[in-house]
């Protein structure tokens, strides 16, 4: 039998009582279908990045990149898609720009030795600083009208659900997902049980980068087009996603891909809650997000703490119960 | 003032449904070190943790030095002069040596809110000096420190608070010979000075030799004390079983049998700082044993056999072609089990299933790398079937599983592969003698199966008893190579060895 562990049970219970309360708040409105669509289409990109992010979280590391990520990859793609009129070349263009810059990120972390938190900051700095600056040079860029089908929620939906089928695939049954919770759970065991540590830090950049462009296609198919403002905060919103589903910082064996989904529906259903309620559009909102944010992630480290101190006397316990049983 | 420092009388504890300690009574004399035993499980590590003041008593009554004793704390307890080396390695990593021995007492050291660390480390030296505890770099960060270091960082502070009552939970197993030799003069050192120790070992013989008297702990109860000199190993296993375990558990042929083709070839070996120049070559079918001190480089020679630590010069090949890393050993059905379990080779807080299957997911996947839920479970439930590993479910954490059920883990996931080469470094270090001698048939089995295994030991009783050829080191270099049917005794192998 498998104990449910409080630290697990936390963020459903957060996202119910989160759910219920806007539900209420909001008169119903919330579950319109014109709002549950919404809610959906909000939630989309936070998950396909996120999607990518976790392998990164699982390690124990973070990718604080893939909001500029989006902009990079989306701005330059958009551009030279326009340049070549080659509208559909948008996406292999987005995909591998955003790959090569995860590939980068993979290298430098893992052969250079430096934490991925600086390294991603460092990143986010200095590559926002490059897109403001084509931006400058090219302006806002439209997309080709052809491209207008894949905001379709025919097609969209579908897309959605595949990448996010591929992903919790890779994550939750191959070695890449397997291998990635171990080196999270105890690096040096890790190694020297021979898992190739450094390859897997590269691969998880790189897959972390390419969700990071399939966000930029998604983001670019809902607005219509470029701006420089893509992307930014995603990266905090997507961290934010990964710990209020409950994945611990130093990941391992607590990063699970329904996370991910959950956390992500949990934020969005805060913003856009919000939002229904007319407490949007004023400075307010930001602060009550915050304010939430905290006590969730209160509780959900309040509740890993109970489990560990649950795990010692099992521990304790099961040392007696050893020899009893002989 | 009475001869008697410690009574405990009527003493219980319970975990949830355990009861740990059942209705203890027990007395320590002034300069008495004394022996605790007992299998996995027998709750004395629960006991000393109470003294210690890791965990309060459910009941019972508890005076030291004539006064009631109620450790609120470990700190509480330092301040009644009692201190604690614990099973479980406890320094913390990011902080360097010189701080972990003061850990709980820095404020001694603090002026304006800062820790002086001069006079810290300063106090520190002194502390190492006074008990003639070797040397440790005092500057140095407590993480990738070798084990053994780090239990001699616990150790002098246990010390440093003066103890009237040292305990030292399994603190041997981590040592190599020579420290142990320095741990055993400190133990007399101690009973001169008129102080009081209780030593818990799972090496029966060791604790005959260093005590003077034994309590024998089963299921939560006290068996029995004997005075060391009046008993016998033989007597004590089997207050500790309650039933009478079968002869010696090691191999009883006095020939080396082994095949004549060889499975992994070393040459010229040479980590920097670690070992030079190693040479040797192991055979299917064969044990070959490393023992050696300390600083003989013994468990750098399974270290880097296996690709974990970067080789200055030389060739490690496996079936005549080289073994590059660790990456390369594992596809190429190599094992290896490190020396420290906890902090090396498991990881506690995952679950009996992820660990198990670690090192099979290469054998476990089908087509596009799919790792089927149901072959991993069945993997994980053979084998913890197959090992009788005690726990209530696959999906149980490890770390709630005891020392030799962890041990039964770390090694069985390597055998679920059928290993061709087996790099075993203290295979049997904190278990007790029933799970040490499933450990040895497991290895004869393997052995028997065509497995060459590399055994690297700090136990020579263990090195003899199991190997086809025994290879000295000394200072990082191979000093001798003895086959089994040659002089193969305590005395020829120390003989080379210090």
């Amino acid at each position: 039998m498998k104990k449910l562990k409080l630290q697990d049970v936390v963020p459903f219970a957060a996202f119910i009582v989160i759910f219920v309360f806007f539900t209420i708040a909001s008169g119903g409105k919330m579950l319109s279908a014109y709002n549950l669509r919404i809610l959906l289409d909000q939630s989309m990109i936070t998950i396909v990045v996120g999607l990518g992010v976790l392998f990164v979280a699982a390690q124990g590391s973070i990718d604080l990149s893939v909001g500029v990520n989006v902009a990079f990859s989306g701005v330059l793609a958009t551009h030279i898609s326009l340049r070549l009129s080659a509208p559909w070349l948008l996406i292999p263009a987005a995909l591998a720009i955003s790959a090569a810059v995860g590939l980068v990120i993979g290298v430098i972390v893992s052969k250079l030795k430096v934490s991925s938190f600086m390294t991603t900051i460092a990143m986010l700095i200095g590559i926002r600083g490059v897109v403001n600056y084509i931006q400058t040079k090219i302006g806002v860029e439209y997309l080709d009208v052809s491209l207008k089908i894949l905001n379709e929620p025919y097609v969209k939906i579908p897309l959605f659900i595949a990448v996010t089928a591929v992903m919790a695939y890779l994550f939750e049954f191959t070695k890449l997902g397997r291998y990635s919770r171990a080196i999270g759970e105890n690096e040096t065991t890790a190694r020297s049980v021979g898992v190739p540590v450094e390859k897997m830090k590269i691969a998880v950049f790189l897959l972390s980068g390419l969700l990071a462009g399939v966000g930029a296609i998604f983001t670019l198919i809902s607005v219509g087009g470029s701006t420089n403002t893509m992307g930014n905060f995603l990266e905090m919103k997507v961290a934010m996603a990964i710990f209020l589903g409950g994945v611990l910082v130093t990941g391992g064996a607590s990063a699970r891909i329904y996370k991910v989904l959950l956390g992500a529906f949990s934020i969005t259903i805060i913003v856009n809650g919000l939002a229904l309620i007319g407490k949007s559009e004023s400075q307010i909102s930001e602060t009550v997000e915050g304010i939430l944010l905290l006590l969730i992630l209160y509780a959900a480290t309040a509740a890993a703490r109970r489990d560990r101190r649950r795990s010692v006397k099992q521990a304790v316990a099961s040392e007696t119960s050893a020899t009893e049983s002989t | 003032m009475s001869t008697n420092l410690l009574e405990i009388r009527g003493l219980n504890k319970r975990f949830g449904p355990t009861h740990a300690n059942v209705d203890i009574d027990f007395t320590l004399k002034r300069g008495e070190i004394r022996g605790l035993i007992g299998e996995n499980g027998s709750g004395k590590s629960t006991l000393i943790s109470i003294i210690a003041g890791l965990y309060p008593r459910d009941s019972g009554a508890i005076t030291l030095g004539g006064a009631e004793y109620s450790p609120r704390s470990p700190l509480d307890a330092n301040a009644h002069k009692v201190s604690m080396v614990m099973q479980e390695l406890g320094v913390v990593g990011t902080l360097p040596a010189g701080v972990n021995v003061f850990l709980g007492h820095t404020r001694q050291f603090t002026e304006a809110g800062v820790i002086n660390l001069n006079a810290l480390n300063k106090a520190a030296t002194k502390v190492f000096e006074r008990w003639g505890l070797p040397k440790v770099p005092l500057n140095r960060l407590t993480d990738g420190m070798m084990i053994e270091m780090r239990k001699i960082i616990e150790l002098a502070r246990a010390l440093s608070v003066e103890p009237d009552v040292l305990l030292l939970d399994e603190i041997t197993q981590s040592l190599s010979m020579n420290n142990r030799e320095l741990l055993y003069e400190l133990l007399t050192r101690l009973k001169d000075m008129g102080k009081s120790v209780v030593v818990v070992t799972h090496d029966v013989d060791e604790l005959i030799r260093i005590t003077d008297t034994i309590t024998v702990l089963r299921d939560g109860r006290v068996v029995g004390s004997v005075e060391s000199a009046a008993t016998s190993a033989d007597e004590i296993k089997l207050m500790m079983v309650g039933r009478r375990i079968e002869g010696d558990y090691y191999r009883s042929d006095l020939a080396p049998d082994y095949s004549d083709e060889v499975a992994l070839r070393v040459d010229g070996l040479t980590v920097d700082g670690e070992i030079t120049n190693v040479s040797f070559e192991l055979h299917r079918g064969e044990i070959l044993a490393f023992c050696g001190l300390s600083d003989s480089g013994i468990h750098s020679v399974g270290k880097a056999v296996y690709g974990l630590s970067k080789r200055l010069r030389g060739t490690v090949k496996l079936n005549s072609s080289e073994l590059r890393s660790a990456t390369d050993a594992l596809r190429r059905n190599v094992a290896y089990v490190p020396k420290d379990r906890d902090n090396e080779a498991l990881m506690i807080r995952d679950d009996i299933l992820s660990n198990f299957v670690l090192p099979s997911l290469d054998t476990l996947k089908g087509a596009l790398g799919y790792l089927a839920p149901q072959r991993l479970r069945a993997l994980a439930l053979k084998m913890t079937a197959k090992l009788s590993v005690k726990c209530t479910d696959i999906n149980q954490v490890m770390d709630s599983l005891s020392g030799g059920n962890k041990q039964k883990v770390n090694l069985g996931r390597w055998l679920a592969k059928s290993p061709e080469l087996l790099i075993l470094d203290c295979p049997t270090r904190g278990v007790d003698v029933g799970v040490k001698a499933y450990i040895y048939s497991l290895m004869l089995e393997a052995k028997r199966s065509g497995a060459a295994i590399l055994l690297i030991s700090d136990e020579l009783t263990e090195a003899l008893g199991m190997a086809d050829r025994l290879v000295v080191m000394k200072g990082g270099k191979i000093t001798r190579v003895i086959r089994r049917d040659e002089d193969f005794t305590e005395q020829s192998v120390i003989a080379v060895m210090v």
